[in-house]
């Protein structure tokens, strides 16, 4: 059983909300819940690595943020700041019925400033359906750069297999608009229209946002004695690169609940079982495996609609058995949180790994063929978490799916690759064994 | 939905999404919002769609079925642009020169039991509170209108791209091949009008009650509740049962010989068992569940409907969504009775999927 571990070294792990930060100290099986005098994200944060130096003078340190609060607050704000948003679908036609010409989410479309159909696209396989109009698409720039908006998010049907449409839609706003803030949906993959548009909204118009997150961030870092490496924790319940958020920040999206449960799971010494977390006087489960979140594509964090990025799925838990232990899992042992949420999520933070994941779809006809793809799938999965922050040669494969597409002419394949890694900062703890 | 005279209202639109699943539980949620939202904005707009029996209709009025041919994930990828299912039907009334009076699914489960709903809303024709299939099967003269000699053809294909294929054949086998020629060229799902019939013919052919049980079962799969309890009251509504419950070890492609007419490749799934007798259930698939063994021995297969309950969060786990690890309850629910006949059997039962085993249910005497 695989489990990361902070190892010989101190992890801080920050969980940021607009009305105060949090934070904790781990190091191994010590966790040191953190008091700041200031507890905004800069004294939070100081006051954090402070704990760390003074417990730990040995370093080096990891400073792991949970920016998914700041991220939703500032979606969900009604005086929210936050850009308005261009859209582009490249699709065969546009929409007849106005529900399907817009995202179903409300707070998606809140963002919406102008949409714009241009004709082209794939299936998903990469076959093209309909050849790039280009006479739409110069209107669309001139339109785009009379007007006032700077961030343009693109979409083409099929661009996960192919897309050769969307980069040239994305270069044409380029060229007529040098300063535009472009977010394409072929950068994050995944599936369904409506997902991978909903994706590229939220990036575009969190950009800014996250940006003056991770800045502000590595400006408290820089201010204090030492070397640190900021990781930011990702919708998986893994972290990732702070120069990755700059350019996806939708990754960071959804961070809390994986957080959570890996944090309650880590404090059990558990690296598999369902945790039950208590949510707004309810109870939610969650299910931790190989030390991971147990995460899925599902509605992201009460958007109203799916994005592309995995997050944890938590579901009501109402029924337990008279000593009040939910009794469906008897193969796993159940966890019962015992602290607070924000806590939780602070050690979560602080004691996750590098992740990467990759959702493709392929066409095979030989074992032999299937095999390839796989191997191929899980060796991009493998540079992914490699980028993310992982020491090379510390990758393990959580997950690799591979499961018929239904319907779909035979040999169509979904594979799904989870990688996970160990920390890459001088650490030579490679993930345990659990006890 | 609610009386005596039914109707289908915006606020049903979740149970019949969720029901629809239960009866093909083989395709995920990636296009669930922007189809829901579509149908619920149409409902609010044009008012709530009346739901008629079969026998409630003249019988010579003219109905034609609809369904979403091809892939789930095509359809997400590629979502509707909203006038397919119309275009299809139109292209056949022009044909026949005749106005449809009323429209039906071609089967009660998945994406294609919302269209209709959809299509009635837009055309402002009553929906059948009937199908052809009780579930969803793979070639579309699997259906009881086809046993009842009641013919596909002709159909319209209409797909997202605007494109479009009329297919007239003399059997409905050559109807399908037809039509899959042209599916991926049309985008990899298209609009499909077909069983341009009366609803006399449907009387006879058609299976009764289906939209009104997959919402039924919807709003029990709605409660969000213990597996356990949910698994006994979807049991007390479709006569389900547990097979077994177990964590999946692993996940097989081409897992036995391929027939490319065929949509998707065979595939299985080796679920152990945590409880009961610790049994290895092997699960057999073709884009839904055909066979399901324990230990080696055959305990379920087409045309009884099988499908997985993620028993971690008491929900459905559709077949593409599958890892290993997971938790399922194993369900088996009987078929409507017409795919027990012989010719049923003969059409869309183990044999067909290239099992050549005996139903459990014929070596244990039962009809």
């Amino acid at each position: 059983m695989l489990v990361s571990r902070t190892g010989e070294f101190a992890h801080v792990g920050v969980s940021l909300h607009p009305e105060r930060s949090y934070a904790v100290v781990v190091h191994g099986a010590a966790v040191l819940p953190v008091e700041p005098a200031r507890a905004d994200l800069d004294g939070t944060i100081a006051s954090a690595v402070r704990t760390a130096i003074g417990e730990f003078p040995d370093g080096p340190f990891a400073v792991t943020v949970d920016l998914a609060p700041m991220l939703l607050d500032a979606i969900t704000r009604a005086d929210s700041a936050l850009p308005r948003v261009a859209v582009i679908r490249v699709v065969p036609r546009p929409a007849t019925d106005p529900a399907l010409a817009r995202s179903p989410a409300a707070l998606v479309e809140r963002r919406v400033a102008r949409r714009f159909t241009v004709a082209g696209g794939h299936d998903l396989l990469g076959n093209e359906l309909c050849p790039l109009d280009h006479g739409r698409l110069d209107e669309v720039c001139a339109e785009l750069d009379a007007g006032s908006i700077r961030h343009v998010a693109i979409v083409a049907a099929g661009s996960q297999a192919r897309p050769g449409h969307e980069r040239g839609v994305a270069d044409a706003i380029q060229t007529a608009m040098p300063g535009a803030r472009i977010s394409a949906a072929s950068e994050y993959g995944g599936h369904g229209l409506v997902a991978r548009e909903a994706t590229v909204v939220l990036d575009c118009a969190l950009s800014g946002v996250a940006e003056q997150l991770v800045d502000r961030c590595e400006r408290v870092l820089s201010r204090l004695p030492g070397e640190f490496q900021l990781r930011v924790a990702r919708g998986d319940g893994g972290y990732t690169t702070a120069s990755r958020i700059r350019t996806m920040p939708v990754v960071a999206f959804g961070a809390t609940d994986a957080l959570e449960v890996c944090g309650a799971a880590y404090l059990e010494g558990l690296a598999d079982c369902r945790v039950l977390l208590s949510r707004d006087g309810a109870q939610v489960a969650g299910e931790v495996r190989h030390g991971l979140a147990q995460v899925s594509l599902a509605e992201s964090a009460g958007i109203g609609t799916e994005l592309v990025v995995p997050t944890a799925v938590l579901t009501p838990e109402r029924d337990v058995t008279p000593s009040g232990v939910p009794g469906r899992m008897p193969d796993v042992p159940v966890v019962r949180a015992r602290h607070a949420p924000e806590l939780l999520a602070c050690v979560g933070a602080a004691v996750s790994s590098p992740t990467s994941w990759l959702d493709e779809v392929a066409f095979i006809e030989s074992a032999d063929e299937l095999r390839s793809v796989r191997r191929d799938a899980e060796e991009r999965a493998t540079a992914f978490v490699t980028a993310n922050g992982a020491a090379p040669g510390t990758a393990f494969f959580a997950e690799v799916s591979t499961v018929a597409v239904p319907y779909s002419p035979a040999g169509t394949v979904r594979i799904r690759v989870r990688v996970a890694g160990t920390p890459d900062i001088g650490l030579t703890q490679p993930l345990l064994e659990t006890p | 939905m609610s009386g005596a005279a039914t109707w289908i209202s915006a606020a049903d639109v979740p149970a019949l999404y969720e029901g629809a699943k239960f009866y093909a539980p083989a395709v995920g949620d990636a296009g669930r919002s922007s189809l829901t939202s579509w149908l619920t904005g149409l409902l609010e707009r044009e008012g709530p769609v009346a739901l008629h029996r079969v026998e409630t209709m003249a019988p010579e009025t003219p109905c034609v079925s609809l369904c979403v041919l091809g892939s789930g994930s095509a359809l997400a990828d590629l979502p509707p642009a909203g006038d397919e299912f119309v275009a299809a039907i139109r292209q056949i009334e022009q044909l026949q020169g005749v106005r449809f009076g009323a429209v039906y699914p071609l089967a009660a489960a998945t994406v294609s039991a919302l269209v209709p709903v959809a299509a009635a809303a837009q055309l402002g024709v009553p929906l059948l509170d009937a199908d052809g299939m009780g579930r969803a099967f793979a070639l579309i003269h699997h259906t009881a209108m086809y046993l009842a000699g009641i013919s596909p053809t002709p159909l319209v294909a209409f797909g997202p791209t605007g494109d479009s294929v009329l297919v007239d054949a003399r059997t409905g086998a050559r109807a399908d091949r037809l039509l899959r020629a042209s599916l991926d060229t049309l985008g990899g799902w298209a609009a499909l009008a077909s069983y341009p019939t009366t609803a006399g013919a449907l009387r006879r052919g058609a299976l009764p009650g289906t939209i009104s049980r997959i919402a039924n079962v919807g709003r029990v799969l709605l409660q969000q509740t213990d597996p356990d309890l949910l698994i006994s009251r979807l049991a007390a509504i479709t006569g389900c049962r547990r097979l077994g419950r177990g964590r999946i070890s692993e996940l097989e492609q081409l897992s036995r010989p391929s027939d490319g007419s065929i949509p998707a490749h065979p595939s299985s799934v080796v679920i152990d068992e945590t409880d009961g007798q610790r049994r290895q259930l092997r699960i057999e698939l073709r884009s839904e569940i055909v066979a399901v063994f324990a230990n080696g021995e055959l305990i379920a297969g087409a045309p009884d409907l099988l499908c997985l309950v993620d028993a971690t969060r008491g929900t459905l786990a559709t077949l593409d969504n599958l890892e290993r690890g997971d938790l399922v309850d194993v369900l088996v629910t009987p078929g409507d009775a017409v795919w027990y006949s012989d010719e049923g059997m003969a059409m869309v039962g183990l044999s067909f999927h290239g099992i050549p085993l005996d139903h459990p249910r014929r070596l244990r005497g039962e009809p």
